[in-house]
C-alpha cells in the first residue's frame, strides 16, 4: 500500500544497505577493471585512494616557510568563498524580501526586474562578472552572493505574501503594534522556517556556481583541484574531492534542520 | 460620548455603492449583534470600523477619536487565522501586552527589565486562559488546538488588551454545535460583567460588535440587534440599517421565554432577509426610542411607588 509507515529499525537497515550496495558496486568495478589494466586510474582502488590521501593531506612549502597541505588549503579556500558569498547573499535577499513584502511601494519597482534576473543561471552571467568585478576573492563572492540573491528575494518576498496574511497584519496594529515590531515580531517569526529552508536549497546551487568559478579562474580551491586532478587522471583525489563535498553538503543540511528545530519548535507539530 | 459612532457612511466599490448613509452610535458595555444577507456589506463596515478599509464618505469615530487606521481602541477576532502560529497559547494571548506595554527597542536594550515585564504578562495571560476555560493549553502551539479552543484563544487575546469595542467576525461560524453554545456563553459571561460594572456605577469593560449569520445566535448573545439591507426603498442605492431593536434581554419588562425570540427571529428575516419585504429603511429603527420609552416607564413606575408610599403613610 502507498505510503503504508515501516519500523524505524528498517529504515536504518535499508539506508546501510543503501550506501554498502553503493560501495560493493564501486568495488566491483574497480577489481574488474583492474584485472583488465593494472595501472588504470579511472576507478581507483584502496591503495590509490591511500596514496591520494597522503599527496592531499603531506605538508607544502619548506621547512623554512611551511604551506599547509593541499587539502586544508582547498578547503579553506572554497568554504571561506562559500560562506562569504552566502553570508552576503541570504543577508541582502532577506532584507531586501522582507522590504517588498511589507511595502507594496517597494516591490512594484523591484519584482519585475528580480524576477527577471533570477531566470538568468548565474553560470551564465560569469563572464560579466570577471570583467566588471576581476577574479580575486571579491568575484568569488560577488557571484555567489548575487547568484543565489534574485531567487531566494523572490522566494522571500513570496513567503510573505504566501504565509503572513493581512488579517495577521491588522491584527497586530489592533494589538498595539508599530511598523518595526510587525515587520520582527510577525512577518520576521512567521517566514524564518521558510527562509531557513531556502538557504538549505541555496547551498547547492551556490556550490554549482562558486565550483564552475574556480574550475575556469581559480588559483586553489575544490573545483580547481578537481578540474587540474582530472586532467591527469588522479581520479582517487577527484573521488575524495566529490566525498567531501558531498559529506559538508549533508552537514550544512542537517545543522540547517537542527537550526530550525531549535529556532522554530512551532513550525513541525 | 459613545463608545463607537459611525456618521454617515458610505461606500463604494467603482460604481457600485454597498453602503449607504450608515448611521449608528453604540455605547459602551453594550452588545450588538450585525447581521444581514451574504454580500451586504457587513464586512466592509466592519472593516471601516476597525480602520483598515477606510470609508468613502463619513466617519467612524470610536471612544470620541476618529478612526482612521486599525489602533487598539477597536480589537478583532477572525473566524480564521486569529492567532499566530509561531506563539504559543499564552504567548498568543500575552503578545498585545508585550507591544503595548513595552517597546521593540527596549525588549534588546533594557532586558532585565522587559524579562520581569514578559513574566508578568505571561502570568496575566494565563490568568485570562483560565477564565476561558483554556488553563491546561496555554503551552500549546495554535496547531496543536482544536478550532474551538483557538477561537477561545483568540477571543482571550483581543480582549486581555480591554480595548474599547472589540469586533466578532462570524468568530463562531466554523465551528460544531456544542463548541458554538459554550462560546456564548462565554460571551454572555463577559455580559454578565458589563452589569456588574453598571450595577457598581462603572464604566462597562467589554462593548463588543459580533457579526453572525446566525439569527437565533444574535439574538441569544446579544443585546441589541442590528439589520443591515438592500431590502427597502433606496435599495438601489446600497445597504442601510433596517433593523435596529433590543433584545429581550435588555427589555425589562419583555417575556424571556422562547416564544419571544423565536417571534422577534420572525420579525428580524422579514425586515432584514425578505426581498419581498421592501419598506422605508427606518421602519425597524427603534432602538433608542424603545430605550427611552422604557426609562419614561420605569420612571413612571417608581414615581407611581412612590406616591403610593407616600399615600399609605
Amino acid at each position: 500500500m502507498i505510503r503504508r509507515p515501516i519500523p524505524r529499525w528498517l529504515v536504518v537497515l535499508l539506508g546501510i544497505l543503501g550506501v554498502c550496495t553503493l560501495l560493493a558496486v564501486y568495488g566491483g568495478l574497480s577489481y574488474r577493471q583492474s584485472a583488465i589494466n593494472p595501472k588504470q586510474k579511472v576507478i581507483p582502488g584502496l591503495q590509490a585512494f591511500r596514496d591520494g590521501v597522503s599527496r592531499m593531506t603531506e605538508p607544502q612549502g619548506t621547512d623554512e616557510s611551511p604551506k599547509p597541505s593541499m587539502l586544508v588549503t582547498d578547503l579553506r579556500a572554497t568554504y571561506w568563498r562559500l560562506f562569504l558569498g552566502m553570508g552576503l547573499g541570504v543577508l541582502l535577499s532577506v532584507v531586501v524580501g522582507i522590504a517588498m513584502g511589507s511595502y507594496r511601494w517597494i516591490a512594484a519597482p523591484l519584482a519585475p526586474t528580480i524576477s527577471f534576473l533570477a531566470k538568468i543561471p548565474p553560470t551564465a552571467m560569469l563572464p560579466i562578472y570577471f570583467v566588471l568585478v576581476g577574479s580575486d576573492q571579491t568575484m568569488f563572492t560577488t557571484m555567489v552572493a548575487l547568484g543565489i540573491f534574485f531567487t531566494m528575494a523572490q522566494s522571500v518576498y513570496q513567503s510573505i505574501t504566501n504565509d503572513v496574511r493581512d488579517e495577521a497584519i491588522d491584527k497586530a496594529y489592533t494589538l498595539g503594534a508599530s511598523d518595526p515590531e510587525i515587520i520582527y515580531e510577525v512577518i520576521w517569526k512567521q517566514i524564518l522556517p521558510p527562509i531557513l529552508d531556502n538557504i538549505r536549497l541555496q547551498i547547492g546551487p551556490a556550490m554549482i556556481f562558486l565550483l564552475a568559478a574556480e574550475m575556469l579562474v581559480g588559483g586553489e580551491g575544490i573545483g580547481y583541484r578537481i578540474r587540474m586532478e582530472s586532467r591527469v587522471l588522479n581520479m582517487s583525489i577527484v573521488y575524495i574531492y566529490l566525498g567531501i563535498l558531498g559529506f559538508t553538503g549533508l552537514l550544512g543540511d542537517w545543522s540547517l534542520l537542527w537550526l530550525r528545530k531549535k529556532l522554530c519548535p512551532w513550525y513541525d507539530r | 460620548m459613545y463608545a463607537l459612532e459611525v456618521k454617515n457612511l458610505s461606500h463604494w466599490y467603482g460604481e457600485n455603492r454597498i453602503l449607504n448613509n450608515i448611521n449608528l452610535q453604540i455605547d459602551y458595555g453594550q452588545v450588538v449583534a450585525l447581521v444581514g444577507p451574504s454580500g451586504c456589506g457587513k464586512s466592509t463596515l466592519l472593516r471601516a470600523i476597525l480602520g483598515t478599509d477606510p470609508p468613502s464618505e463619513g466617519e467612524v469615530i470610536a471612544d470620541g477619536k476618529l478612526v482612521t487606521e486599525p489602533s487598539r481602541d477597536v480589537g478583532i477576532v477572525y473566524q480564521h487565522y486569529s492567532l499566530y502560529d509561531f506563539l504559543s497559547a499564552e504567548e498568543n494571548v500575552a503578545f498585545g501586552l508585550k507591544l503595548d506595554k513595552t517597546s521593540l527597542i527596549s525588549r534588546f536594550v533594557a532586558l532585565p527589565t522587559y524579562l520581569r515585564k514578559r513574566r508578568e504578562h505571561l502570568q496575566m495571560a494565563r490568568d485570562f486562559l483560565a477564565r476561558v476555560g483554556l488553563a491546561a493549553a496555554s503551552g500549546q502551539y495554535p496547531k496543536e488546538l482544536s478550532g474551538g479552543m483557538r477561537q477561545r484563544v483568540a477571543i482571550a487575546q483581543a480582549f486581555i488588551l480591554k480595548p474599547k469595542i472589540v469586533l466578532l467576525d462570524e468568530p463562531f461560524g466554523a465551528l460544531d454545535e456544542a463548541t458554538r453554545e459554550d462560546l456564548q456563553m462565554m460571551l454572555l459571561r463577559f455580559y454578565q460583567e458589563n452589569l456588574r460594572a453598571k450595577q457598581r456605577g462603572e464604566q462597562p469593560q467589554y462593548t463588543i460588535i459580533i457579526v453572525t449569520h446566525e439569527l437565533n445566535e444574535a439574538l441569544y448573545v446579544a443585546d441589541r440587534v442590528i439589520g443591515l439591507s438592500r431590502f427597502h426603498t433606496e435599495g438601489s442605492q446600497g445597504a442601510m440599517v433596517v433593523y435596529d431593536r433590543p433584545c429581550p434581554i435588555l427589555k425589562p419588562d419583555a417575556s424571556k421565554d422562547l416564544s419571544r425570540l423565536v417571534e422577534q427571529r420572525e420579525e428580524l428575516r422579514s425586515a432584514v432577509f425578505d426581498p419581498s419585504n421592501i419598506k422605508h429603511h427606518s421602519k425597524y429603527v427603534s432602538f433608542w426610542d424603545e430605550l427611552a420609552q422604557d426609562a419614561q416607564a420605569a420612571e413612571a413606575k417608581q414615581n407611581s411607588i412612590r406616591l403610593a408610599g407616600d399615600k399609605s403613610v
